[in-house]
């Protein structure tokens, strides 16, 4: 993994120098000085080691109708077949079939799954990280019910312990295990900025209390390019008048080690806010503006534990819709019309959708939907850490433009989103694109109209 | 005791129209498939045919077979073409009994070496020669000697064609078909239980016409009444189609005549000429009468499984053995797992 | 007739038997792999309700995804409709299960079964020549879908020619129909076509898991 330190630290962040790789299909990248062979047996191993009854159930039942293709937004604006989501997994089932499943001594003694390949490996690193952004449309559509992007993510795994990830997904995920953010957030930078923002926007912030009922968490994309989120986020805390910090010693909400495959690092990310968490004897977890940070604690924080959670885990969507619909907060009507980006991991993976449709409804705007819109949206195209992988950007640019497309079609005045990293990746492409629409977050319209009076 | 007398005398003594003859010669063109012009020469070589000589071998059978044949309610053609043969043993019909009957039978062969036919019904026990014996002679026996200079052999019924109920499972008396012990020599099956009379006068009409044994298809039957099905030829076809079933014996459907499928019946795997020909000078058929057809001109038709088992269904072990198998794919499907799990715990430790 | 003996008798035995011991082999190693429990809180109740949910819903296309897969959606449908009609509709047929398993049903005409025969059959080649060319299925198809094919068109094709008989003797038909019932049977739990049972797990699955936090299923 020493290759990976080399040059990468800046590779979440969208306004430093990207390598430019022009043929980004022959190019794959290795950590470690393993051999090929060695290769083989850590990401079969570790590929193995996920093969569950749930993971089972979802590799036996594919009947190859190749649906999955037409809900992917890769093979939709490629046309190229090795982007269809369930072919993304063929070394994934492959060993599976050879490994695991009920006929798998058969496979095995009669030759009829092969082994994977380095090469395979090597080839599929593209398909499981540069062409994935783990947005679950796949799932939606595939008429067996297989949650293909789920095993997406258990297929990374084996590819991280392979040593076969693309690099700067790699450095990210590395830097964020070391450091604690994939930004080089350190408890000195993050209150240094808390402290900046304090100022800034004159707003109370509460940072290390001992005990609180809420923790709150951030993302190193917020604290570092959005720190305005951290002092709106205070602002609607303070409204609500809520007992509430932020911790020096748990606030970055972005798993890289779930992106990037590492389940140690994903455990050690997660356990840092947990333990903040329980520390501070909080009742409640508000995530920030962040998809897959909403995956990770809300949804497999309990998993990472080893049992249920002490405390309620919620998106910043849900707890500003919580605030909203009961009263303790109130906004003042914007009177625009908005379109709305549902974050992938929030809205079709994580079933809070309803929440940010309560706040705007609260905010008084004309919403209107895209089309597929809510949990049918196409995905910006920088979830499951691709917004990392500079060799991407090419491919990432062509399903933008899918995204900015149905954005048009609604004539919104304004767009907004609940996910940090969305709003990067939008950020980026309307740069790229020289876009007329910019990504606003809800989390800041929300606090922008917030109303103070009542205090 | 030879008789001279040509079929067409004999006929004419007996009162026979020569338009009623001619129309028993057309019917039987028709039957044998003929094209019509060939009625004449069949009436032609009938009125000229020497009576043949016939010996009728009865081994292991019910007499069902004969019965059929003679047992007529009035006179009928058929009956008087078999009465116009020259059958010279047949040790139910005949009077001599005994050392005369035989010697009767020796006498037959004698005189019409190579000429004569053997018809024979019932099965022939190869298990114990001692099961079946006529004037002290197995009857595997007195089948090879007689076959020995006849010019064919037909066997009538479907005991002789293909074992019959002798021959059903377990078959304790060793059952065989006439064909399995007649190799070198034209056997022609026409099987049934018991055949359709009609059916053997008119074969027995060709070879006396032509000299010649009909066409047979694989199991030896003459293609020309064994060549379709009961199915195919069957009046209650359109309820099949139409899915209108009898369901009982006595329900709405069975009344109404509608398919008899469900209870059973084999006339789609059944080749044979009933549907056509009919029974009792064409009075009816079984399916006519309310009955499903037993498919019994087929070989094995008494090892089918029950008679009102509808022929879709499939003849194989109930429950227990199923049991047995949902033991052994569990037993299988939970090593694999085991075995699976191993792997993984292992990968475990050693990650 | 003694193709026949052996079709209706050993042969689907056989076919019985290794279907048997087939589904319950391949569920139970998939089943009894290990399984994870989910110790976060859930939005709304999983369990088997969500499962059943899900088994019924996926059954039709999002209405998002509809275009897009309108034509296999629709070849799909009218196949697995066309199977179910000629399998379990046609009076033989019951019969058959009746023989089985002791219960029975009302059938349809023999001619509108020979009808949805033709179309389904009609359908299942539509689909090959959509597998051969399209460029998904060309990429993701392998040994066992074109077999899973050829062992499903079978009874199909032999079933149809059953009435038109190409003078050749029923029996033998109905055996050769019988024998690639027997060959279907014993493929069945081991290849793809196991989706006729494992589609309720996997279903199943997504239902538990993903209506459990809420999520769009």
């Amino acid at each position: 993994m020493s290759t990976s330190k080399i040059g990468y630290d800046d590779a979440y962040d969208l306004q430093a120098k990207r390598l430019s790789v022009k043929k980004p299909e022959i190019r794959y990248d290795k950590q470690g000085d393993m051999t090929d062979d060695e290769r083989v047996e850590k990401a079969m191993l570790h590929f193995v080691k996920d093969f569950g009854s749930t993971a089972a159930t979802y590799l036996d039942a594919c009947i190859h109708c190749g649906a999955c293709a037409e809900a992917c937004h890769y093979y939709k604006v490629s046309g190229d077949p090795k982007y269809t989501p369930i072919w993304k997994l063929e070394p994934f089932k492959q060993a599976y079939k050879r490994e695991a499943s009920p006929f798998a001594l058969f496979y095995r003694a009669l030759g009829l799954k092969k082994k994977v390949t380095v090469e395979q490996l090597e080839e599929w690193q593209h398909l499981l990280y540069d062409s994935c952004t783990v947005c679950g449309r796949c799932s939606l559509i595939c008429p067996m019910g297989i949650d293909i992007a789920a095993m997406i993510s258990l297929a990374r795994h084996g590819m991280f312990k392979a040593g076969l990830v693309p690099h700067e997904l790699h450095a990210v995920a590395e830097r964020a295990e070391v450091d604690g953010s994939p930004l080089g957030v350190t408890p000195t930078v993050f209150e240094d900025r808390l402290e900046w923002m304090e100022d800034e926007h004159e707003v109370d912030i509460n940072i290390d209390q001992e005990q609180a009922d809420v923790l709150v968490v951030m993302s190193s994309i917020e604290i570092q390019k959005y720190p305005q989120s951290m002092a709106a986020t205070a602002k609607i805390l303070n409204a609500a008048g809520a007992s509430w910090t932020f911790r020096t010693d748990g606030f970055e909400a972005t798993n890289f080690g779930m992106l990037s495959g590492n389940a140690e690092w994903q455990r050690d990310m997660s356990m840092r806010v947990i333990d903040a968490a329980i520390k501070v004897g909080a009742k409640k977890l508000v995530l920030p503006e962040c998809g897959h940070a909403y995956m990770a604690l809300r949804w497999m924080g309990g998993n990472m534990y080893g049992k249920p959670l002490p405390f309620e885990v919620q998106h910043i969507s849900e707890y500003m819709a919580e605030l909203l619909n009961s009263g303790k907060i109130n906004v003042n009507k914007v009177k625009q019309s908005v379109t709305y980006h549902d974050p992938c991991q929030v809205s079709r993976r994580g079933g809070a959708t309803q929440a940010s449709r309560d706040v705007l409804k609260h905010l008084g705007v004309e919403l209107r939907e895209m089309k597929p819109g809510g949990d049918y949206n196409w995905c910006c195209g920088g979830g499951g850490g691709v917004v990392t992988i500079h060799r991407a950007d090419e491919l990432r640019y062509k399903v933008f433009k899918l995204k900015m497309e149905q954005i048009e079609e609604t004539g919104a005045e304004e767009l907004l989103t609940s996910c940090a990293n969305c709003r990067q990746t939008f950020d980026d492409g309307q740069n790229h694109f020289q876009w007329k629409y910019s990504m606003e977050s809800l989390l800041e319209v929300v606090a922008d109209n917030l109303v103070e009076d009542e205090q | 005791m030879k008789d001279e007398r040509t079929l067409g005398e004999v006929l004419l003594a007996k009162g026979v129209s020569r338009r009623g003859f001619m129309k028993y010669c057309s019917a039987t063109a028709s039957l044998l498939a003929l094209p019509p012009a060939m009625v004449p020469r069949i009436a032609s070589a009938l009125e000229s045919a020497r009576r043949p000589s016939v010996i009728w071998l009865s081994f292991q059978e019910c007499t069902g077979c004969t019965e059929s044949l003679t047992r007529s309610s009035s006179p009928t053609l058929e009956g008087l073409i078999f009465d116009s043969i020259s059958l010279d043993y047949h040790h139910t019909l005949q009077a001599a009994s005994g050392d005369a009957a035989e010697a009767a039978r020796h006498a037959a062969m004698e005189e019409n070496r190579g000429e004569y036919l053997v018809l024979v019904d019932g099965s022939i026990p190869l298990g114990n020669p001692g099961y079946s014996t006529i004037a002290g002679i197995s009857n595997v026996d007195m089948l090879k000697e007689t076959v020995a200079d006849a010019a064919a052999v037909i066997s009538v019924g479907s005991c002789a064609a293909f074992g019959g109920i002798p021959g059903a499972n377990p078959n304790p008396t060793g059952a065989v078909a006439v064909n399995e012990l007649v190799k070198d020599m034209p056997v022609v099956n026409l099987p049934g239980c018991p055949p359709i009379p009609t059916v053997i006068t008119a074969v027995l009409a060709q070879f006396l016409t032509f000299g010649q044994l009909p066409d047979l298809d694989h199991y030896g039957r003459p293609r020309a009444f064994f060549g379709q099905t009961i199915h195919d030829r069957c009046y209650r076809r359109p309820f099949y189609e139409q899915g209108r079933f009898a369901e009982t014996f006595d329900d709405e459907g069975a009344r109404l005549g509608w398919c008899l499928y469900k209870l059973g019946c084999r006339g789609p795997i059944t080749y044979n000429a009933c549907a056509t020909v009919k029974w009792n000078q064409g009075t009816s058929f079984p399916i006519e009468s309310g009955h499903p057809c037993l498919g019994c001109s087929e070989p094995g038709f008494w090892d089918e499984g029950g008679f009102y088992q509808p022929i879709s269904t499939a003849r194989i072990g109930g429950g227990t053995a199923l049991g047995t198998a949902v033991a052994a794919g569990a037993a299988i499907g939970a090593a694999a797992a085991a075995m699976s799990r191993r792997r993984q715990a292992k990968t475990i430790k050693e990650g | 007739m003694e193709l026949l003996d052996f079709a209706r008798g050993p042969a689907l035995q056989f076919g019985l038997y290794a279907f048997v011991i087939g589904t319950v082999w391949r569920l139970l190693g998939i089943l009894l792999l290990a399984a994870k429990p989910d110790h976060s809180a859930p939005r709304k109740r999983g369990g088997i309700l969500a499962a059943l949910k899900v088994i019924s819903s996926r059954s039709v296309t999002a209405r998002e995804f509809r275009q897009d897969t309108l034509y296999a959606s629709v070849l799909g449908y009218v196949l697995h409709i066309g199977l179910f009609v000629i399998v379990f509709l046609f009076v033989p047929h019951i019969l058959f299960f009746k023989g089985l398993i002791g219960l029975e049903w009302p059938g349809l005409p023999n001619n509108v079964i020979y009808f949805v025969g033709v179309i389904t059959a009609g359908v299942g080649v539509a689909l090959l020549l959509r597998r051969m060319t399209h460029p998904v299925l060309k990429l993701i198809s392998n040994f066992d879908d074109y077999f899973s094919w050829v062992v499903t068109m079978a009874p199909i094709i032999t079933g149809l020619i059953i009435p038109i008989r190409f003078g050749i003797r029923y029996e033998t038909l109905l055996a050769i129909h019988i024998l690639s019932i027997a060959v279907l049977l014993t493929w069945l739990p081991f290849g793809k076509l196991a989706h006729a049972f494992l589609v309720f797990f996997s279903r199943g699955t997504t239902g538990m898991v993903l209506e459990r936090r809420g999520a769009k299923t």
